[in-house]
């Protein structure tokens, strides 16, 4: 008897431990009426609080769909990776400039939806394949320039729509660093800042055959080289802050806002972040100047967007969520938590401290609107090679150029071999 | 060994004493016909949970992931083209893993190193008798118990430039601040320091079981021989440490050979990609260049790395005991 009852322990916790093992997981859709809606915001952001509050009314309104809002770690685009490949997909994820690319095989498309008219046409070329299908709902039109402190630049007598060239750029910068104001402030520590000098700056790098080339699959290392030499030369005249490995994206933030450093490139959420620190921040942004001496630009293109997986088991339930996120007082109110350009053409944009920068750089139309570099023409998965480079140089200066490229045209090859 | 035998011969009764008093006794009870092939079949079917955990979290990830090296899987989508040994003859031509692999060996050697002379040291002054000993046997291995991630993160805040508790320190000297981490052989050191530092507590510990199970009659009988201090070190103590030193080394080094909490959380593997090691630049490869094929091929080669130190070193230790005994 009491080797019988051993046995079934022995066995029932066998079985018990397999089933956990196999075990996806709560999906959150397993029951057909709680959707998991996984964002890649942090807990703090605004945007993320903005969701919590249109939630609210949805699951208000809508009292058969239940939603499961989730805020993400820190490494969001490896989580999100981890669960396509187990099968264990979130019900509606956010897509982060990526929906067509990397995640369109996942996603449902939504071009046929009531939302869909006011699409915004400047979107069309990231998010849009070649049969007019989207995967995801644009909760912005990501506008992004150099983000800069109008109270700094004010003060060491510097005009901002002056800064058309690198030249006036690096001139600016030497006036701001004999100020006693960090030049330019970027973070080491954060996954990120560093690549975004070279995303930013490459658009302006290339001719249009050159990259033609790049999306043939041929990287030309000496004008890859003439973007981190710009970098470079950052890095000797002293442009970078000096915590650069040690600062968090956070410390980015706060300098912006507190007037300790001119200029960033981030996105223009990061404005709402440095405003945390000094809600009387002035601040505002300025096309990227080219290489090559042609017209400045700003670059765009999708940013916070939400799609709907395919095998989600409430399909119905989720395209009302999304639909009810679509409508323009919650779409309005999702765009200005991100500091951006409504991804809705019918939706009136609010972009509290930002709006005269907006008046004044985009709404003209005298600034082309170009994507970002990484997303188009490097394949998939060069992003961190993209930051790490950059990083080495940011650190290394002038002699990290070289290995810092041939890195790149290294896993350029690989990882386009990889993709095709 | 004689003494030992004779003593049991003396206690222990005979096979028929024994017999009729377990008669008597009742004890053990009669096997029921079958019984043995029950006990043994319960004793089997109590490893299945252990052997089922092994499967699934060990031995499926290793034989899943020699597999996943030969194909350029991207980690998240259904297709796994196969490429045969692609990733690995591209492997042995890629810059970045030989700096990486470099780094791994200074992380293996470099604190598998410290942490022995550390360690030994440590437990030698903490096998006397003295005041506080056992206070002070706890303190240090404490850290051991603490995650590498808040150690490494109590250590990025000692060492940041703004803020941090050594540059407070400068400049409370009337120095000017150091970027400590940027400069990558600074990294690699300040790593291996903090690595050595969390576990040298294992150490101390293996080696104060060693010393202690060294009897006292070799030192009183050595002394009494007139041999000093050192002698009696190099002679007595080192060559029967030789258990807990092979026990010590190779413990050390497999966790050095895999240091990975502590990289992310002080320098993320930066600048550039100078202070990864190759756990590091797997997860790298696998989930942000999208590259799981690649970083599968990475693990294999860090799996045979290991195991050839591992068994390597074993082997020599072990003639070594050999010899000496």
């Amino acid at each position: 008897m009491k080797s019988r009852s051993l046995i079934t322990v022995a066995g029932a916790t066998a079985l018990l431990l397999a089933l956990a093992g196999c075990s996806g997981g709560d999906s959150g859709s397993s029951d057909g009426a709680k959707l998991e809606v996984q964002t890649g915001q942090a807990v703090d952001s605004t945007i993320l609080a903005e969701l919590k509050t249109i939630t609210k009314k949805f699951e208000a309104s809508h009292p058969d769909v239940d939603i499961d809002l989730r805020g993400s770690t820190a490494n969001y685009e490896s989580d999100i990776k981890v669960r396509l490949a187990s099968g264990n997909v979130p019900d509606i994820w956010w897509t982060h400039g990526w929906s067509l690319q990397r995640y369109g095989k996942f996603l449902t498309p939504l071009q046929d939806e009531a939302w869909a008219k006011d699409f915004n046409p400047a979107l069309d070329s990231a998010m849009k394949n070649d049969k007019g299908q989207f995967f995801a709902f644009p909760v912005d039109t990501d506008v992004a320039g150099i983000l800069y402190n109008k109270t700094v630049l004010s003060d060491a007598g510097i005009d901002p729509a002056s800064l058309t060239t690198w030249d006036a750029f690096d001139a600016a910068a030497r006036r701001l660093k004999s100020a006693g104001i960090t030049p330019i402030m970027s973070s080491g520590k954060a996954a990120g800042p560093a690549g975004n000098l070279a995303d930013w700056i490459s658009p302006g790098a290339y001719s249009k055959s050159q990259l033609a080339d790049l999306t043939d699959g041929k990287f030309e290392e000496s004008t890859y080289s003439k973007v981190l030499d710009l970098v470079a030369s950052w890095k000797k005249d002293g442009f970078f802050n000096e915590d650069y490995v040690s600062a968090t994206g956070e410390d980015m933030a706060k300098a912006l806002g507190t007037g300790k450093a001119a200029f960033i490139f981030q996105q223009n959420n990061t404005a709402n972040q440095a405003l945390t620190y000094n809600p009387e921040a002035e601040l505002g942004y300025i096309p990227v100047p080219s290489l090559t001496g042609e017209t400045p630009y700003l670059i765009g293109g999708e940013m916070n967007a939400f799609g709907i997986s395919k095998t989600t088991k409430d399909m119905k339930g989720a395209k009302e969520f999304i639909a009810f996120l679509a409508e323009p007082e919650n779409a309005a109110a999702l765009a200005k938590s991100a500091g951006s350009i409504p991804g809705l053409t019918n939706v009136k944009p609010d972009l509290g401290v930002l709006q005269s920068s907006y008046d004044a750089v985009v709404e003209p139309g005298k600034f082309p609107l170009v994507p970002y570099f990484d997303r188009v023409y490097l394949p998939n998965g060069m992003w961190n090679t993209m930051v790490t480079t950059t990083d080495s140089v940011v650190t290394g200066g002038s002699p990290s150029v070289k290995p810092a490229v041939s890195t790149m045209a290294k896993d350029f090859d690989r990882l386009f071999g990889q993709n095709k | 060994m004689t003494q030992a035998t004779a003593s049991s011969s003396t206690v222990r009764p005979s096979p028929v004493i024994r017999e009729a008093s377990s008669l008597a006794q009742g004890w053990p009870p009669r096997r029921r016909k079958g019984f043995g092939a029950r006990r043994s079949g319960l004793i089997n079917l109590l490893y299945l949970p252990a052997i089922l955990l092994f499967a699934v979290f060990t031995v499926y990830p290793l034989i899943s992931g020699v597999g996943y090296s030969f194909t350029n899987w991207d980690g998240y989508s259904p297709e796994k083209p196969f490429v045969g040994l692609e990733n690995y003859l591209r492997l042995f031509q890629d810059d970045t893993f030989r700096q990486v692999l470099g780094n791994t060996f200074i992380y293996g050697i470099g604190s598998m190193v410290i942490q022995q002379v550390l360690g030994l040291a440590l437990a030698l002054a903490l096998d006397r008798p003295m005041r506080g000993r056992g206070v002070a046997r706890a303190i240090i291995y404490l850290p051991v118990l603490v995650s590498p991630v808040i150690m490494g993160t109590m250590y990025y805040l000692l060492f940041q430039f703004n803020n941090g508790a050594f540059n407070d320190i400068v400049v409370a000297f009337g120095g000017e601040r150091v970027a400590w981490l940027s400069q990558p052989s600074a990294a690699v050191a300040i790593i291996v320091a903090v690595n050595s530092l969390q576990f040298v507590g294992i150490s101390m510990i293996i080696y104060l079981a060693g010393l202690q199970s060294i009897p006292q009659t070799y030192y009183e009988a050595a002394m009494l021989d007139g041999a000093g201090a050192w002698q009696r070190f190099t002679g007595i103590t080192v060559p029967l440490l030789q258990p807990a030193f092979a026990t010590s080394v190779v413990l050390n080094l497999i966790g050095g050979l895999k240091l990975f909490d502590v990289i992310k959380v002080l320098t993320n593997g930066g600048p550039g990609y100078s202070t990864n090691s190759v756990s590091t630049l797997i997860g790298i490869t696998y989930f942000e260049n999208q590259s799981a094929g690649y970083a599968s091929a990475m693990g294999v080669v860090l799996f045979v790395i290991i195991a050839i130190f591992t068994l390597a070193l074993n082997a020599l230790l072990n003639r070594r005991r050999l010899e000496q005994q």
